[in-house]
């Protein structure tokens, strides 16, 4: 779906999502600022998701996994509630760049049949909002400033693409009157 | 990657469209008949209205060769109509056009440029494909000949501002899988409202891509469980995702 050289797929992958150890692993301390001591059993480590993910999902020769991945901070039952209750006053942005990409690829992940609706809810009632803001003629200030601030990445495009858009049928009658 | 622009067309591709459509003048100087590439032109006789392509029109009226006739539903009655039409009926566009009945079984029905949705025997009471474009360019190009050419802007700003709003709000009741009725949009509002609208169900689609892959394998169960002969079809499905 994504290309291998797509830079938003890249950094959705280098978010953090918290990881609890299995095992005891030996040299590996460095990941919780022990420099020179053993990863404990037990210990939980923030994990960029690539990682987590390869070392929840590798089994290794005694069939237990080395790592169990947890929902990250940002899709906590904490914010979906928030987001259920009102989805324009989040600011995303701060809970994680790639929010809706972080949500996909957890959901990839884990089966949350209620957090895909929640996502879903969420995206369409922002996306209304957003293009309120990306027709207004003024430019988006006034309110909508602290709106915009919280956009994650998806609807920053999906603003600037229907900004442009209203933008060149504006530019569009404009010529045409002055022909 | 070879071309900047977004998918879909560009508002002067959308009105270069446009002047195909047919509008009717009434020639000042005579003209002999034309033969070009998109149809042979009748020769223009002075007292006579004619049906020439938009951009013929133009260029004659330009050139003050020509006096353009508006459509009639480009005019304050049948304008205000369909504003109250609009602002009535919160989620559905005013019907395009009427099709004319179908020709008998041997020729190819007519469909738009090539129905004559502009010219001075339209109907009044509906808004065509390129209303907006047409209403714009005449108005900027022939004010003179509309009898109240300001009411009429203002009509068309009312009339572009209520539909694009709907637009807007009906991508509320999408999901991944579902649809909104767009019967009646114009061509310049889906050049605008395209990018945004599938902006939003690509990312409904990503969000829930996971349930869809869900329902894809336990389909592909229930096929492998139940018969085996569509087995073949469905892994070549898979590779290719």
């Amino acid at each position: 779906m994504s290309s291998y050289y797509d830079v938003d797929a890249i950094l959705t992958d280098a978010q953090k999502v918290p990881c609890a150890f299995e095992l005891t692993v030996p040299g590996l301390g460095f990941l919780e600022g022990n420099m020179s001591g053993d990863m404990k059993q037990g210990s939980k480590v923030e994990l960029p998701l690539w990682l987590g993910e390869m070392l929840a999902l590798s089994q290794s020769l005694n069939t237990s996994s080395l790592v169990t991945l947890d929902p990250p901070s940002a899709l906590a039952p904490r914010v979906l509630n928030a987001l259920k209750a009102d989805p324009r006053t989040v600011d995303l942005r701060a809970l994680a760049p790639h929010f809706y990409n972080l949500g996909a690829r957890i959901l990839e992940l884990f089966e949350e049949e209620e957090m895909i609706d929640v996502l879903s809810d969420t995206f369409k009632a922002r996306a209304a909002v957003i293009a309120d803001q990306a027709h207004n003629p003024r430019g988006a200030l006034g309110e909508g400033v602290e709106f915009m601030r919280g956009l994650d990445e998806n609807e920053r495009q999906l603003f600037r693409a229907s900004h442009d858009s209203a933008k060149s049928v504006r530019a569009w009658m404009t010529d045409l009157k002055n022909k | 990657m070879a071309l900047p622009l977004p998918p879909g067309l560009t508002p002067p591709e959308i009105a270069f469209l446009c002047e195909m459509e047919l509008v009717t003048i009434i020639p000042r100087q005579r003209l002999e008949a034309l033969e070009l590439l998109g149809g042979p032109l009748k020769p223009l006789v002075p007292p006579q209205r004619a049906s020439v392509p938009l951009w013929h029109a133009l260029l004659l009226k330009r050139q003050r060769r020509a006096n353009i006739v508006p459509p009639p539903w480009l005019s304050p009655e049948p304008l205000t109509a369909i504003l109250d039409h609009e602002t009535k009926y919160g989620d559905t566009f005013s019907p395009p056009p009427r099709l004319p009945p179908a020709p008998s079984s041997n020729t190819l029905p007519f469909a738009p440029p090539f129905l004559p949705s502009s010219t001075a025997d339209a109907a009044a009471d509906a808004l065509p494909y390129h209303w907006l474009e047409l209403g714009e360019m005449l108005l900027e190009a022939a004010a003179d000949d509309f009898e109240d050419s300001d009411s009429v802007r203002k009509l068309l700003r009312g009339l572009r501002e209520v539909r694009m709003a709907k637009l807007r709000q009906g991508v509320e009741v999408l999901d991944a899988a579902g649809g909104f009725e767009m019967t009646g949009v114009g061509g310049m509002e889906l050049g605008e409202a395209r990018a945004f609208i599938t902006g939003v169900i690509d990312g409904l689609r990503k969000i829930a891509a996971s349930r869809e892959q869900q329902k894809r394998d336990r389909d592909r169960e229930e096929r492998e469980n139940g018969y085996s002969g569509t087995a073949d079809y469905d892994d070549d499905e898979m590779e290719m995702q």
